[in-house]
């Protein structure tokens, strides 16, 4: 009997679950923020007023929103490359003050142009998130409340083939979990 | 439960029909020299005789048919004959072959019974006579089985009739494992579980049993990337990234580690065995931008394979150990490269009207590969015979399919 008797094979197959995180992501409608009608103060010549409460203005509903929306940007990086430039670093300064404050748990996802082989892409969109995310974390922001995955280039931003476009699919990209 | 976790499954392909056992051949070997060390790229021919119905009756004459139709085309595919019809007058020097077959329905009923001979040319001795009684769904495996024999009697190697690609079809991150005979035919589904199923690889035996049952192995923190056989079937080479950042590991059928193999802050991915189960080759981007290099199997001895090209991954070295096969960024598409483990004889197999071309995967034979290739808009993959040169799509339609594995 030949060897390669095709009666009982075996596969491995390597799963990348990368789950449906980013399918429910960006899809609902952001809740409508409205902000509390502002007190009006009538002046009234009898003394003793009750003092106004102090109103606070509600904060945005982190945990509906999507983070482009309360201010997270995302980052770029050039071809083949996962250190963060000093723009890079300049936006996530700032995305590492609003996440402090808004305490919620976000997932920075990986993305690499089309070029390239798709297990490199893949390996090399996950060290782009976690580059993002050790900076995030070195700034302040807790490490558990960052979750990195990659999408490699299985998740284009752009859909062509120029350098504009993959400019644009390579990058760390933050999404609700 | 993170959404990171990616996994790497056993799964166990779905088992085709047995090949069909050979009944005991008949006749006496004919006293024939055969210089097995003919170079392959000397083609010998073949002449395909007549497959006679002795008895009336469709499935008879179907199989009749159906079975010089198979034989001929595996005898193509493998590169080593100049196949010709009834008509064809091969070179009588140094030696040439002919085939017929007779097809008879079984006294008592039953599947039909085949007669398969390969005989030299133009003296007509029998050499090798197979007899096969093989259900309708069993023609193809009858006539690649027997495809397979004449190779190794009439050039002394291994065929490839048997063999078949996995590869993972689909959009995004919904990708399935599907399984095609080398011939293009017998498409089947492995997976349907609505994940990214990526980089199937086939055991060298089949010792699992088979049901069509999709096993996890390892469900590690981060990429668990490109899983790969060793030679002796007994443990695997894999990308894991749950220390931080992509390092190749051994682990067990079971997923448990034997041995972290390299430490470094750079991506090491694709790791691949050399045929002998002693060394292997992995891309790693250490010095900047990735590139090949090779390792023992206990992690010692690295050396650097490739410096040419700003993008090499996606090794694999031929099953006879001649050629190293890869992926490489040329300009702005990705081509496959064949050249010798040592850095010979470096060609470029593709070119630009190619477009991005990527994970080669080396057929038994040492001769053929398979990789993946968008040149039509999806990715489909394409084989190339390295002797010749030539190529052949194997896959068609419109879902991408990528990470090809060809079957031991």
């Amino acid at each position: 009997m030949k060897k390669s008797s095709l009666s009982r094979l075996m596969l491995v197959v390597c799963v990348c679950a990368l789950a449906l995180a980013a399918l429910g992501g960006c899809s609902k409608k952001p809740a409508v923020v409205t902000a509390p009608a502002p007190v009006e103060q009538v002046a009234e010549p009898i003394a003793e007023a009750p003092k106004p409460e102090p109103v606070e203005p509600a904060g945005p509903d982190y945990a509906n929103l999507d983070p482009s929306q309360y201010g997270i940007e995302d980052v770029f990086f050039s071809y083949d490359q996962y250190d963060l430039g000093d723009v890079s670093m300049g936006v996530l300064s700032k995305n590492a003050r609003i996440l402090k404050e808004a305490g919620v748990t976000l997932m920075v996802a990986g993305h690499c142009d089309e070029r390239g082989t798709i297990e490199y892409n893949l390996a090399l969109g996950e060290k782009r998130a976690k580059a993002a995310r050790d900076y995030l974390v070195s700034l302040g922001v807790p490490a558990g409340s960052l979750k990195v995955t990659s999408y490699g280039e299985s998740r284009p931003f752009s859909n062509g083939h120029t350098e504009n476009d993959w400019a644009q699919n390579r990058r760390a990209h933050f999404e609700r979990p | 439960m993170t959404r990171l976790l990616k996994f790497a499954f056993l799964a166990a392909a779905l088992a085709i029909v047995t090949a069909p056992a050979p009944a005991v051949a008949q006749g006496g070997r004919a006293e024939v020299e055969i210089d097995h060390t003919a170079k392959a790229v000397l083609k010998t021919d073949l002449r395909m005789g007549d497959f006679r119905a002795l008895s009336d009756g469709k499935e008879v004459q179907e199989t009749a048919a159906r079975l010089r139709e198979i034989v001929a085309n595996d005898l193509l595919l493998s590169g080593l004959f100049r196949v010709g019809g009834n008509g064809f007058k091969p070179a009588e020097l140094p030696f040439s072959w002919t085939i017929d077959a007779t097809v008879e329905a079984t006294a008592g009923g039953g599947p039909v019974t085949v007669n398969l001979n390969l005989l030299t040319w133009p003296d007509r001795q029998l050499v090798l006579t197979k007899r096969y009684r093989p259900g309708p769904d069993q023609v193809r495996t009858t006539a690649h089985h027997f495809a397979d024999e004449v190779v190794r009697t009439a050039v002394g190697s291994e065929g490839i009739a048997l063999t078949r690609i996995a590869f993972s079809r689909g959009r995004g991150d919904r990708r399935d494992i599907f399984v095609v005979d080398y011939d293009g035919e017998g498409l089947l589904r492995l997976t349907a579980n609505r994940t990214l199923n990526l980089c199937p690889d086939w055991s060298p035996d089949g010792a699992e049993t088979a049901s069509g049952q999709v096993k996890q192995v390892i469900a590690m923190e981060g990429l668990n990337l490109g899983a790969d056989w060793s030679p002796d079937g007994k443990e695997l080479l894999i990308s894991l990234s749950k220390g931080g950042d992509p390092e190749i590991y051994r682990i067990t059928p079971e997923g448990k580690i034997i041995k972290r193999l390299t430490v470094s802050p750079a991506i090491e991915i694709s790791p691949s065995w050399a045929p002998n189960g002693r060394e292997l080759v992995f891309t790693s981007d250490s010095s900047g931008t990735p590139q090949l290099y090779m390792i023992d199997r206990e992690g010692a001895g690295k050396r650097r394979v490739t410096f040419e090209g700003k993008y090499n991954d996606s090794a694999t070295l031929s099953p006879n150990g001649e050629w190293l096969a890869y992926a490489a960024r040329e300009d702005v598409v990705t081509q496959i490269i064949v050249m010798r483990p040592g850095g010979e004889d470096r060609r470029v197999v593709t070119d630009a009207s190619w477009r991005n071309c990527e994970d080669p995967s080396w057929a038994p034979d040492g001769r053929h590969l398979v990789f993946a290739s968008d040149r039509t808009g999806a990715s489909k993959l394409y084989v190339y015979d390295v002797v010749e040169g030539g190529f052949r799509q194997l896959t068609f339609g419109n879902d991408p399919d990528i990470t090809p594995a060809w079957s031991h």
